[in-house]
Protein backbone atom coordinates (compact mmCIF):
# COMPACT_ATOMS: atom_id res chain seq x y z
CA UNK A 1 0.00 0.00 0.00
CA UNK A 2 1.12 3.26 -1.17
CA UNK A 3 1.05 6.07 1.54
CA UNK A 4 -0.02 9.57 0.82
CA UNK A 5 1.22 12.21 3.36
CA UNK A 6 -2.02 13.56 5.31
CA UNK A 7 -2.87 17.15 4.12
CA UNK A 8 -1.42 19.91 6.20
CA UNK A 9 -4.70 21.45 8.66
CA UNK A 10 -7.08 18.27 7.52
CA UNK A 11 -9.27 16.93 11.09
CA UNK A 12 -8.47 13.47 11.86
CA UNK A 13 -11.00 11.17 10.25
CA UNK A 14 -9.78 8.58 12.80
CA UNK A 15 -12.54 10.28 15.66
CA UNK A 16 -15.49 10.27 13.32
CA UNK A 17 -14.91 6.90 11.35
CA UNK A 18 -16.16 3.69 12.65
CA UNK A 19 -13.13 2.06 14.02
CA UNK A 20 -13.89 -1.53 13.79
CA UNK A 21 -14.20 -0.68 9.72
CA UNK A 22 -11.35 2.13 9.52
CA UNK A 23 -8.32 -0.96 9.39
CA UNK A 24 -7.16 -1.92 6.46
CA UNK A 25 -7.49 -5.44 6.21
CA UNK A 26 -11.28 -4.97 8.08
CA UNK A 27 -12.30 -2.32 5.00
CA UNK A 28 -10.95 -4.37 2.05
CA UNK A 29 -13.04 -7.87 3.66
CA UNK A 30 -16.23 -5.00 4.41
CA UNK A 31 -15.51 -4.01 0.39
CA UNK A 32 -15.54 -7.26 -1.07
CA UNK A 33 -18.50 -8.34 0.76
CA UNK A 34 -20.20 -5.32 -0.01
CA UNK A 35 -19.82 -6.45 -3.76
CA UNK A 36 -22.27 -9.71 -3.05
CA UNK A 37 -25.84 -9.40 -3.42
CA UNK A 38 -27.82 -8.97 -0.42
CA UNK A 39 -29.02 -12.59 0.03
CA UNK A 40 -25.23 -14.35 -1.45
CA UNK A 41 -22.65 -15.62 0.67
CA UNK A 42 -19.24 -15.93 -0.15
CA UNK A 43 -17.02 -18.80 0.98
CA UNK A 44 -14.37 -18.24 3.37
CA UNK A 45 -10.88 -19.48 0.61
CA UNK A 46 -12.81 -17.03 -2.26
CA UNK A 47 -12.41 -14.03 -0.04
CA UNK A 48 -9.38 -15.27 1.10
CA UNK A 49 -8.43 -16.04 -2.26
CA UNK A 50 -10.00 -12.33 -3.45
CA UNK A 51 -8.05 -10.67 -0.64
CA UNK A 52 -4.73 -12.41 -0.84
CA UNK A 53 -4.77 -12.90 3.40
CA UNK A 54 -3.55 -15.87 5.26
CA UNK A 55 -6.38 -17.69 6.62
CA UNK A 56 -4.84 -16.83 10.10
CA UNK A 57 -5.07 -13.35 9.69
CA UNK A 58 -8.46 -13.01 7.61
CA UNK A 59 -10.04 -15.31 10.69
CA UNK A 60 -9.01 -12.76 13.05
CA UNK A 61 -10.30 -10.05 11.72
CA UNK A 62 -13.32 -11.79 10.69
CA UNK A 63 -14.12 -12.51 14.08
CA UNK A 64 -14.03 -8.89 15.02
CA UNK A 65 -16.30 -7.79 12.42
CA UNK A 66 -18.55 -11.16 13.88
CA UNK A 67 -18.41 -9.51 17.51
CA UNK A 68 -19.89 -5.87 16.00
CA UNK A 69 -22.06 -7.59 14.47
CA UNK A 70 -21.61 -6.98 10.78
CA UNK A 71 -21.01 -9.83 8.94
CA UNK A 72 -22.58 -13.21 9.76
CA UNK A 73 -20.65 -16.18 9.10
CA UNK A 74 -22.51 -19.62 8.34
CA UNK A 75 -20.67 -22.90 8.86
CA UNK A 76 -22.63 -25.37 6.65
CA UNK A 77 -21.14 -28.80 4.75
CA UNK A 78 -20.51 -28.77 1.29
CA UNK A 79 -20.78 -33.16 0.82
CA UNK A 80 -18.48 -34.20 3.78
CA UNK A 81 -16.04 -30.88 3.29
CA UNK A 82 -17.14 -28.15 6.32
CA UNK A 83 -17.73 -24.69 4.44
CA UNK A 84 -17.94 -21.34 6.22
CA UNK A 85 -20.05 -18.59 4.50
CA UNK A 86 -19.68 -15.31 4.76
CA UNK A 87 -21.64 -12.24 4.27
CA UNK A 88 -22.52 -8.74 5.38
CA UNK A 89 -25.41 -8.50 7.89
CA UNK A 90 -27.98 -5.52 7.65
CA UNK A 91 -26.35 -3.54 9.80
CA UNK A 92 -23.06 -4.49 8.39
CA UNK A 93 -23.98 -2.93 4.74
CA UNK A 94 -25.85 0.10 6.58
CA UNK A 95 -22.57 0.92 8.80
CA UNK A 96 -20.27 0.33 5.93
CA UNK A 97 -22.50 2.63 3.35
CA UNK A 98 -22.48 5.56 7.04
CA UNK A 99 -18.16 4.98 6.53
CA UNK A 100 -18.27 5.83 3.08
CA UNK A 101 -20.54 8.29 3.29
CA UNK A 102 -18.74 9.88 6.11
CA UNK A 103 -15.08 9.08 4.37
CA UNK A 104 -16.90 11.57 1.69
CA UNK A 105 -17.82 13.98 3.56
CA UNK A 106 -13.98 14.02 5.20
CA UNK A 107 -12.35 14.36 1.81
CA UNK A 108 -14.91 17.49 0.40
CA UNK A 109 -14.10 18.62 3.93
CA UNK A 110 -9.76 18.00 3.28
CA UNK A 111 -10.86 19.44 -0.77
CA UNK A 112 -12.57 22.89 0.37
CA UNK A 113 -10.06 23.75 3.00
CA UNK B 1 -2.13 -4.91 18.29
CA UNK B 2 -1.73 -1.15 16.65
CA UNK B 3 1.75 -2.13 15.27
CA UNK B 4 -0.18 -4.80 13.39
CA UNK B 5 0.30 -3.15 9.60
CA UNK B 6 -3.70 -4.59 9.22
CA UNK B 7 -5.25 -2.50 12.27
CA UNK B 8 -3.84 0.42 10.42
CA UNK B 9 -6.26 3.10 9.23
CA UNK B 10 -5.56 4.24 5.50
CA UNK B 11 -3.35 7.33 5.79
CA UNK B 12 -5.91 10.04 4.29
CA UNK B 13 -10.02 9.97 3.20
CA UNK B 14 -8.28 9.94 0.10
CA UNK B 15 -6.44 6.74 0.37
CA UNK B 16 -9.80 5.49 2.16
CA UNK B 17 -12.00 6.01 -0.95
CA UNK B 18 -9.04 5.13 -3.53
CA UNK B 19 -9.20 1.60 -1.61
CA UNK B 20 -12.71 1.59 -1.36
CA UNK B 21 -12.81 2.06 -5.21
CA UNK B 22 -10.20 -0.33 -6.28
CA UNK B 23 -11.54 -3.15 -3.62
CA UNK B 24 -14.69 -2.90 -5.10
CA UNK B 25 -13.60 -2.78 -8.87
CA UNK B 26 -11.79 -6.21 -8.31
CA UNK B 27 -13.92 -7.72 -6.98
CA UNK B 28 -16.59 -6.83 -9.17
CA UNK B 29 -14.22 -7.59 -12.27
CA UNK B 30 -14.05 -11.72 -9.92
CA UNK B 31 -17.65 -12.03 -9.25
CA UNK B 32 -18.46 -11.48 -13.12
CA UNK B 33 -16.96 -13.48 -16.10
CA UNK B 34 -14.96 -11.39 -18.37
CA UNK B 35 -17.19 -10.68 -21.12
CA UNK B 36 -15.17 -11.65 -23.79
CA UNK B 37 -15.46 -15.25 -22.67
CA UNK B 38 -18.99 -14.96 -22.65
CA UNK B 39 -19.91 -13.60 -25.94
CA UNK B 40 -16.70 -13.88 -27.81
CA UNK B 41 -16.48 -17.95 -28.56
CA UNK B 42 -20.65 -17.81 -29.62
CA UNK B 43 -19.72 -14.74 -31.93
CA UNK B 44 -17.27 -16.56 -33.56
CA UNK B 45 -19.41 -20.13 -33.75
CA UNK B 46 -22.27 -18.04 -35.74
CA UNK B 47 -19.70 -16.26 -37.69
CA UNK B 48 -17.81 -19.24 -39.08
CA UNK B 49 -20.11 -21.46 -39.13
CA UNK B 50 -23.03 -19.81 -40.63
CA UNK B 51 -20.47 -17.89 -42.69
CA UNK B 52 -19.33 -21.46 -44.25
CA UNK B 53 -22.83 -22.44 -44.50
CA UNK B 54 -23.82 -19.64 -46.55
CA UNK B 55 -20.84 -20.41 -48.66
CA UNK B 56 -22.07 -23.90 -49.24
CA UNK B 57 -25.76 -23.48 -49.46
CA UNK B 58 -26.61 -20.33 -50.87
CA UNK B 59 -29.57 -18.37 -51.79
CA UNK B 60 -31.24 -20.32 -54.84
CA UNK B 61 -29.22 -23.64 -54.30
CA UNK B 62 -25.93 -21.99 -55.51
CA UNK B 63 -22.64 -23.31 -54.16
CA UNK B 64 -20.71 -20.10 -53.78
CA UNK B 65 -17.72 -22.30 -52.57
CA UNK B 66 -17.06 -25.59 -53.22
CA UNK B 67 -16.48 -28.00 -49.98
CA UNK B 68 -18.19 -30.90 -48.82
CA UNK B 69 -21.81 -31.12 -47.67
CA UNK B 70 -21.42 -31.37 -44.14
CA UNK B 71 -18.39 -29.64 -43.04
CA UNK B 72 -20.23 -26.41 -42.28
CA UNK B 73 -22.48 -27.64 -40.38
CA UNK B 74 -19.37 -30.13 -38.58
CA UNK B 75 -17.48 -26.75 -38.27
CA UNK B 76 -20.60 -25.03 -36.55
CA UNK B 77 -20.60 -27.96 -34.02
CA UNK B 78 -17.66 -28.06 -33.14
CA UNK B 79 -17.71 -24.44 -32.40
CA UNK B 80 -20.90 -24.58 -30.56
CA UNK B 81 -19.34 -27.05 -27.99
CA UNK B 82 -16.18 -25.17 -27.94
CA UNK B 83 -18.37 -22.04 -26.91
CA UNK B 84 -20.31 -24.24 -24.61
CA UNK B 85 -17.34 -25.19 -22.48
CA UNK B 86 -15.43 -21.73 -22.54
CA UNK B 87 -18.36 -19.74 -21.65
CA UNK B 88 -19.62 -21.95 -19.48
CA UNK B 89 -16.43 -22.74 -17.21
CA UNK B 90 -15.71 -18.67 -16.99
CA UNK B 91 -19.09 -18.47 -15.62
CA UNK B 92 -18.46 -21.09 -13.44
CA UNK B 93 -15.16 -20.03 -12.31
CA UNK B 94 -16.81 -16.48 -11.36
CA UNK B 95 -19.44 -17.75 -9.30
CA UNK B 96 -17.96 -20.64 -7.49
CA UNK B 97 -18.36 -20.64 -3.62
CA UNK B 98 -20.81 -18.06 -3.79
CA UNK B 99 -24.22 -19.61 -2.42
CA UNK B 100 -27.50 -17.93 -2.41
CA UNK B 101 -29.59 -16.13 -4.79
CA UNK B 102 -27.34 -15.91 -7.14
CA UNK B 103 -26.53 -19.32 -7.68
CA UNK B 104 -30.51 -20.29 -8.16
CA UNK B 105 -30.53 -17.46 -10.49
CA UNK B 106 -27.79 -19.34 -12.70
CA UNK B 107 -29.13 -22.04 -12.05
CA UNK B 108 -32.33 -21.61 -13.40
CA UNK B 109 -30.96 -19.70 -16.95
CA UNK B 110 -29.28 -22.81 -17.14
CA UNK B 111 -32.45 -24.48 -16.98
CA UNK B 112 -34.39 -22.43 -19.35
CA UNK B 113 -31.63 -22.62 -22.19
CA UNK B 114 -32.03 -26.47 -21.96
CA UNK B 115 -35.77 -26.50 -21.66
CA UNK B 116 -35.95 -23.85 -24.97
CA UNK B 117 -33.59 -26.16 -26.52
CA UNK B 118 -35.35 -29.57 -25.98
CA UNK B 119 -38.26 -28.03 -27.27
CA UNK B 120 -36.82 -26.60 -30.68
CA UNK B 121 -35.13 -30.05 -30.80
CA UNK B 122 -38.67 -32.13 -30.99
CA UNK B 123 -39.86 -29.72 -33.23
CA UNK B 124 -37.65 -29.35 -35.61
CA UNK B 125 -36.67 -32.80 -36.01
CA UNK B 126 -40.50 -34.09 -36.86
CA UNK B 127 -40.97 -31.11 -39.51
CA UNK B 128 -37.42 -31.08 -40.69
CA UNK B 129 -38.56 -34.61 -42.15
CA UNK B 130 -41.17 -33.25 -44.18
CA UNK B 131 -39.55 -30.39 -45.61
CA UNK B 132 -36.87 -29.95 -48.04
CA UNK B 133 -33.46 -29.32 -47.17
CA UNK B 134 -32.85 -25.79 -47.77
CA UNK B 135 -36.62 -25.64 -45.91
CA UNK B 136 -35.64 -27.87 -43.36
CA UNK B 137 -32.33 -26.24 -42.19
CA UNK B 138 -33.87 -22.81 -42.06
CA UNK B 139 -36.16 -24.01 -39.98
CA UNK B 140 -33.76 -25.49 -37.44
CA UNK B 141 -31.38 -22.53 -37.45
CA UNK B 142 -34.42 -20.11 -37.60
CA UNK B 143 -36.24 -21.98 -34.29
CA UNK B 144 -33.05 -21.90 -32.79
CA UNK B 145 -31.84 -18.86 -33.40
CA UNK B 146 -35.38 -17.07 -32.15
CA UNK B 147 -34.75 -19.07 -28.36
CA UNK B 148 -31.12 -17.53 -28.47
CA UNK B 149 -32.64 -13.98 -28.95
CA UNK B 150 -35.16 -14.72 -26.73
CA UNK B 151 -33.36 -16.01 -23.93
CA UNK B 152 -30.89 -13.13 -24.61
CA UNK B 153 -33.65 -11.06 -23.32
CA UNK B 154 -34.63 -13.19 -20.31
CA UNK B 155 -31.10 -12.74 -18.84
CA UNK B 156 -30.86 -9.27 -19.40
CA UNK B 157 -34.28 -8.92 -17.19
CA UNK B 158 -32.27 -11.08 -14.55
CA UNK B 159 -29.34 -9.32 -14.51
CA UNK B 160 -29.75 -5.83 -15.37
CA UNK B 161 -27.91 -5.54 -18.31
CA UNK B 162 -27.90 -3.50 -21.32
CA UNK B 163 -25.51 -4.95 -23.54
CA UNK B 164 -27.57 -8.20 -23.43
CA UNK B 165 -31.01 -6.80 -23.95
CA UNK B 166 -29.75 -4.90 -27.37
CA UNK B 167 -27.97 -8.37 -28.29
CA UNK B 168 -31.12 -9.83 -27.38
CA UNK B 169 -33.75 -7.58 -29.92
CA UNK B 170 -30.82 -7.15 -32.26
CA UNK B 171 -30.72 -10.70 -32.20
CA UNK B 172 -34.36 -11.24 -32.73
CA UNK B 173 -34.72 -9.07 -35.72
CA UNK B 174 -32.08 -10.02 -37.98
CA UNK B 175 -33.41 -13.40 -37.21
CA UNK B 176 -36.86 -12.27 -38.70
CA UNK B 177 -35.50 -10.32 -41.64
CA UNK B 178 -33.30 -13.50 -42.42
CA UNK B 179 -35.91 -16.16 -42.28
CA UNK B 180 -38.37 -13.38 -44.51
CA UNK B 181 -35.66 -13.57 -46.86
CA UNK B 182 -34.87 -16.84 -47.10
CA UNK B 183 -32.23 -19.72 -47.24
CA UNK B 184 -29.27 -18.38 -47.44
CA UNK B 185 -29.87 -15.12 -46.75
CA UNK B 186 -30.63 -16.29 -43.29
CA UNK B 187 -27.02 -18.03 -42.62
CA UNK B 188 -25.36 -14.73 -43.98
CA UNK B 189 -27.69 -12.79 -41.60
CA UNK B 190 -26.97 -14.63 -38.67
CA UNK B 191 -23.04 -14.85 -39.52
CA UNK B 192 -22.76 -11.02 -39.98
CA UNK B 193 -25.04 -9.40 -37.90
CA UNK B 194 -25.82 -12.49 -35.96
CA UNK B 195 -22.09 -12.95 -35.13
CA UNK B 196 -20.95 -9.56 -35.20
CA UNK B 197 -23.80 -8.37 -32.80
CA UNK B 198 -22.15 -10.73 -30.48
CA UNK B 199 -18.44 -10.27 -30.80
CA UNK B 200 -19.82 -6.43 -30.31
CA UNK B 201 -21.62 -6.77 -27.37
CA UNK B 202 -18.88 -8.34 -26.03
CA UNK B 203 -16.28 -6.35 -26.28
CA UNK B 204 -19.26 -3.05 -25.36
CA UNK B 205 -19.47 -5.18 -22.25
CA UNK B 206 -16.00 -5.57 -21.62
CA UNK B 207 -15.03 -2.04 -21.78
CA UNK B 208 -17.39 -1.59 -18.53
CA UNK B 209 -16.32 -4.70 -16.92
CA UNK B 210 -12.36 -4.12 -17.14
CA UNK B 211 -13.10 -1.04 -14.69
CA UNK B 212 -15.19 -3.08 -12.45
CA UNK B 213 -18.46 -1.46 -13.10
CA UNK B 214 -20.46 -4.76 -14.75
Amino acid sequence: MSEEPTRGGAPTPDHELDPVIHAQARLRVMVALSVLREGDRLAFPRLQELLGMTAGNLSIHLRKLEEAGYIEVVKTHQGRTPTTLLGLTRRGRLAFEEYTAAVKALLSLTEEK
Amino acid sequence: MDHDPDERAPASPAETLRLIEAGRAAAQRDFQPDPRLTYGPWGVAWLVGFGLLFLRFGPDGRVLLAMPELLPLLVLYVLLVAAFVISGSAGMRAGRHVRGVSSIQGLRYGVSWAAAFAGVVVIASRFADLLPDAEASLLWSGLSVAVVGVLYIAGAATWQSREMFTLGVWITLVNIGGFLAGPGWHSLAISLAGGGGMLTAGFVEWLRWRRGQC
